[in-house]
């Protein structure tokens, strides 16, 4: 068929088009994406850009587009890794073992606020809080307890850390020796991205600049100690959660990595030592093909700032692997069961982006956290797609499709945009600072409320198709004496210790953290030594002070 | 100036997540309150320091992280603690149903779970904030009339004239109130004595219901509207919302039994009033 042919038969189904139009509209004035992307009735080879080499290419190969691996899937799947963590380090102890004996294959931990931000259980600020979204955790001795039981050196852990993030890793790295495992061959992630705190998660604790830092001594030393370990998971995950756009997402989470690269490169680090253990945060949000070009648009703006602007030489420096959660605040307490629907979809979406690792979110989660069953079934979502769907046998299926190709275009240029207007502001810290990200997010959050009140944008069971009686489901309680036992764990923990040791290794934390000397060793020593994190934090805001939100 | 209702938002506890809070808070300002937000991490005592000293009507505490049955308790107590236990608290976020009795059990006057239109929570602290206002407008006037329900004003009118020697001023009918009225007039005061013009008139209604009597009194104003737009946001439930023509080519409204025992209120405003008092000036 000739082009000729091709814009005779475009005209013609145009024509027909405006004649169906005419008798009866369609069911929207305009369709749009998340990020408003204006979508037509039609694609066509038109939209599809004509640079296939440059900017689509080929899987594990630069710039990426269509994925990091080779064959992806056909090779290995995903890791599949649910996020969890409540209560006792007992309890969550057995909900690994209980995920992992389900087919799970790899661990994620979810910490309590009060270890998030530096508290031990038993501090006035830790009221309410011991246990209630993620786990305990006062020190090493709650740490051990925790991983008690799993090799350490087959399975690999991500840690929803980002403030005290050295303090965990110092833990995880201290049960290993305790373990038999060296250093060397420990793997995972912790998320360590403190710049999206700030924007959209609150769990910080110091301020920008020696948060950097402390980021900068992790890049060094795990290069050095600990080089299987993703030492950084910069999210865009939370900044979608808070109420932005898939492009927004995109934008901004690239230019938290830029100004993560700019302090390691500041801090006299070579780009491709540090670079190859960078790892990415995405969300798996609603809009399936938007969701998808989010994705292989990231891979591809990533592997150029690397290439091009960073000029990193080790293909590992270029690629943007990324982990990715179903998105939590599209979740109803409405017919909580029809979150089963919305997180197929959404994990469908992630597996389609090329993602490497994929939590699936529970039924139960907008109104509480998962019960062991509605666990269960999340990861089995994840299993039915990776056996049975029959989409992990090729690699990147939806390439090529125009609407697809389109969208990735869009979405890419798009983030372009805001990332000239953040460097604009002097880059990703002193956007923060000013608090230029915070503002688009909630003026795209305040939107979207005042869609969904209008019914502009459909949730099924909340603003349309209620139901009249919402049958409760049984809903996980978190042990409300938990504060207490904590307490008495680590009184009994304060008694039996060595605290001459404990005082004399803070001391020398305190030197190092007034210095400029990396922080890691230090803090290694204060843990072995069972400092709590409490202790350890409460040196570190001593000399660091700490942030106050814009 | 016009009084409006003052709200803080406040993030109890730990969680980090504001994006409700911070949703919420805008809708408040968009409905007409003035909004005071805490940012992140607010001890209970530091809420109620921050509610006592910003003056507020309403506090509304956000938490997504399970701690609200231990926090939102304990807010509430301080505030009792400290003679404030006049500020209306609701609460919001993730919360389980079964923990909503509780919460009100321990003073927490509703709670508001995801999926709450902005302007349910909006309407509800309106009409439920308790504070006294200081009031900018000057107490009514007087008592212009008091309103009595009659079968047949035929019937009733002789023991007013006659027996107590009242002088008719006239009668006249409003259509919109499906009503016919005669005027009695009783020193600075009237009495009215309403017969209803059709069996479906609300006069019609309440004579069925409670046979004749008194039906309701009605005060002398100035500046009706601004009256009854105070009166919706301190909570006080109005049948009219705005005036509507009444007898002498009055502005008249009546405002809910409901919100005096069950006593029907009306406000009157007549046109020879307005301009004619001075202003109520206010410190």
């Amino acid at each position: 068929m000739t082009t000729k042919d091709c814009t005779e038969l475009y005209r013609k189904w145009q024509q027909e088009l405006n004649e169906r139009l005419a008798k009866s509209p369609e069911r929207k004035k305009q369709f749009a994406t998340s990020s408003d992307i204006v979508v037509d009735p039609l694609y066509t080879p038109d939209n599809i850009d004509q640079h296939y080499m440059d900017n689509i290419g080929f899987p594990g190969q630069y710039p990426y587009t269509r994925g990091v691996q080779p064959n992806m899937y056909r090779g290995r799947l995903w890791t599949m890794r649910q996020y969890a963590g409540f209560g006792s380090a007992e309890e969550t102890n057995k909900r690994f073992r209980y995920l992992l004996e389900q087919g799970q294959t790899g661990l994620s931990v979810a910490f309590d606020l009060p270890t998030q931000i530096g508290y031990d259980s038993d501090d006035p600020m830790a009221a309410g809080e011991v246990g209630k979204v993620g786990v305990a955790i006062d020190s090493l001795e709650d740490m051990e307890v925790l991983l008690e039981g799993i090799p350490l050196d087959k399975v690999s852990t991500s840690m929803t850390i980002n403030a005290p993030a050295s303090v965990l890793l110092a833990m995880y790295i201290a049960v290993g020796e305790k373990q038999g495992v060296p250093a060397a061959k420990l793997s995972g992630t912790i998320q360590n991205d403190i710049l999206k705190e700030y924007i959209a998660r609150g769990t910080y604790i110091f301020p920008p600049k020696p948060s950097m830092r402390l980021i900068t001594d992790i890049f060094a030393y795990c290069a050095e100690h600990v080089p299987k370990w993703n030492t950084i998971s910069i999210s865009g995950y939370h900044i979608r959660e808070a109420g932005s756009t898939a492009v927004q997402e995109v934008a901004f989470t690239i230019a938290d990595g830029i100004a993560y690269v700019e302090a390691a490169l500041k801090a006299g680090l070579d780009i491709d030592q540090f670079a190859p253990q960078l790892s990415f945060f995405f969300n798996g949000h609603n809009h399936f093909f938007e969701e998808i070009a989010k994705f292989r648009a990231a891979r591809r703006m990533w592997a150029r700032l690397m290439k091009e602007r960073y000029g990193a030489k080790n293909p590992k420096s270029w690629q943007f692997r990324v982990h990715t959660q179903t998105g939590g605040s599209t979740l109803t307490a409405q017919q909580p069961d029809n979150n089963i629907v919305r997180v197929t979809l959404q994990a469908l979406a992630a597996v389609l982006g090329g993602t490497q690792s994929l939590h699936t979110n529970s039924r139960d989660e907008a109104l509480a956290l998962p019960t062991e069953e509605s666990a269960r079934i999340a990861l089995r979502t994840q299993q039915i797609i990776a056996f049975e769907s029959g989409v992990t046998d090729t690699v990147d299926p939806l390439a090529g499709s125009y609407f697809v190709e389109y969208l990735t275009d869009q979405v890419e240029a798009k983030a372009l945009e805001y990332l000239e207007k953040i460097e604009q502001l002097g880059g990703a810290v002193a956007a923060v600072e000013a608090g230029y990200m915070q503002r688009e997010i909630h003026k795209q959050a305040y939107e979207t409320q005042r869609k969904i009140e209008s019914g502009e944008e459909k949730v099924v069971g909340m603003n349309c198709f209620q139901l009249e009686h919402e049958p409760q489901p049984e809903l996980l309680r978190v042990d409300p004496t938990l504060g207490r036992k904590q307490k008495e764990r680590l009184d009994a923990l304060r008694a039996k210790r060595n605290n001459q040791a404990v005082e004399q290794t803070l001391a020398q934390l305190r030197a190092a953290a007034e210095g400029t000397e990396n922080l890691m060793p230090s803090i290694l020593e204060c843990v072995r030594n069972y400092a709590t994190i409490g202790e350890i934090c409460g040196v570190l805001r001593d000399v660091f002070g700490e942030y106050r939100a814009v | 100036m016009e009084q409006r209702i003052r709200v803080l938002v406040a993030k109890p506890g730990l969680d980090g997540h504001d994006r409700g809070a911070l949703v919420v808070a805008q809708a408040l300002r968009d409905e007409g309150m003035e909004v005071v937000y805490t940012g992140l991490r607010q001890t209970p005592a530091q809420i109620a320091a921050a509610a006592i000293q910003e003056d507020v009507d309403c506090i509304g505490l956000s938490c997504l992280s399970g701690a609200h049955n231990e926090l939102f308790p304990e807010v509430v107590r301080l505030l009792r603690e400290q003679g404030a236990d006049d500020i209306l608290i609701v609460g919001g976020g993730v919360i389980p149903q079964e923990d909503i009795p509780f919460l009100k059990e321990q003073g927490i006057a509703e709670v508001f779970t995801p999926g709450t239109p902005t302007r349910v929570t909006a309407d509800y602290i309106r009409a439920h904030v308790k504070r006294k206002r200081m009031t900018l407008q000057t107490a009514p006037s007087k008592i212009a009339h008091i309103g009595i329900a009659v079968k047949s004003l035929e019937a009733a009118l002789p023991f007013y004239t006659q027996q107590l020697g009242l002088p008719l001023i006239g009668t006249e009918e409003v259509e919109s109130e499906q009503v016919r009225i005669a005027f009695l007039q009783i020193g600075e005061s009237r009495i009215e004595l309403l017969e209803p013009a059709s069996a479906d008139s609300p006069i019609a209604k309440f004579i069925e219901k409670r046979g004749e009597g008194i039906h309701h009194i009605a005060f002398d104003v100035d500046h009706i509207e601004d009256r009854l737009q105070q009166l919706k946001e301190n909570g006080i439930p109005l049948i009219h919302e705005t005036p509507k023509p009444g007898a002498h080519g009055a502005s008249i409204a009546f405002l809910h039994p409901k919100a005096a025992g069950g006593v029907l209120f009306e406000l009157c405003q007549y046109p020879q009033a307005e301009g004619s008092k001075e202003e109520s000036g206010h410190e």
